[in-house]
């Protein structure tokens, strides 16, 4: 159970240190940066954009099946998004972020839409419901999964996220996961909108301070 | 808004969990802080990438980066 945590507690904030960064995977010395994919995507290079497909469509499609829990439209979408990256990719500035991000930005905004477009947010509530009852929460489970070593990036984002009171982990997952707003989340979690606000607020803190440290550890 | 209840909001701010009633006040304290709210907006962002990392990356099939590369090479030659 949550116990105190419901409750603020006070919050330190260190300034100095250094920018918050996940890590995304480690590359072959001599491989493009992701920065330098992007640039020659601007630039209009086919091959810049198949090489960060190769890179990243696995973790943009998990993105996309997080929220929208079908296979066939997964694929549409992600055919969608990475035209999208090709078609916008002007619009990414080094300056404002990493090319990961974006793309992640991108990907989820999209997928949150075509859930709602299609109407199939009930029919994936549904099974979000279904899968919540069958496991509280799928990061829980993919922690104790095998094949993912000890040091990897992954693992060492989710001991961050599963490290979080399960209340604050289903409020975080259905506001990043399904675009939930506070006021949705407290109906369908049947939860005062202040509770939620504050898991949130809890939640989303300590993932970030957890991925500050984690930063330290890589 | 102090600078820490700020931080606070920015996290929800850029997942979109900030409820309407709540972005006006947010907007006023970002246009307050000034770029200091922005730097900090912009690494609330990683926790976009972080989400992402955090899962198992799934399977594509490979005639979907086939389709897309050939889309994407006749919008080229347009």
């Amino acid at each position: 159970m949550e116990g105190n945590v419901d409750g603020l507690v006070p919050l330190e904030i260190d300034e100095e240190a250094p920018r918050l960064e996940a890590s995304a995977p480690l590359l072959e010395p001599g491989a493009p940066s992701d920065l330098e994919l992007m640039q020659g995507i601007q630039q209009g290079d086919p091959d810049a954009l198949s090489e960060l497909y190769d890179r990243y469509n696995g973790i943009i499609k998990a993105l996309i099946l997080r929220v929208i829990h079908n296979e066939a439209e997964a694929e549409d979408l992600l055919q969608e998004i990475f035209m999208e990256i090709w078609n916008q990719a002007k619009n990414f500035s080094a300056q404002k972020g990493k090319p990961l991000g974006w793309m992640v930005t991108l990907a989820r905004r999209r997928a949150i839409d075509g859930l709602r477009k299609k109407q199939a947010y009930a029919r994936a509530e549904e099974r979000l419901q279904s899968e919540t009852e069958q496991q509280p929460d799928a990061w829980v489970h993919n922690t104790t999964e095998t094949e993912i070593t000890r040091g990897d990036t992954r693992e060492l984002i989710r001991k961050v996220i599963v490290s979080l009171p399960l209340p604050q982990q289903q409020a975080v997952e259905l506001a990043f996961f399904q675009g939930m707003s506070q006021r949705e989340i407290a109906a369908k979690t049947n939860t005062p909108l202040g509770t939620v606000k504050t898991r949130l607020e809890l939640g989303l803190k300590k993932i970030y301070d957890g991925l500050k440290e984690l930063r330290h550890e890589l | 808004m102090s600078f820490e209840e700020f931080q606070n909001r920015s996290r929800l701010y850029v997942i979109g969990a900030l409820e309407p009633d709540e972005i006006d006040a947010f907007e006023e304290a970002r246009k307050q802080f000034g770029q200091k709210a922005e730097d900090f907006i912009s690494e609330c962002y990683a926790l976009h990438e972080a989400f992402a990392l955090s899962l198992k990356p799934a399977k594509s099939s490979a005639a979907l980066k086939d389709k897309l590369m050939s889309m994407v090479r006749e919008k080229q030659q347009r």
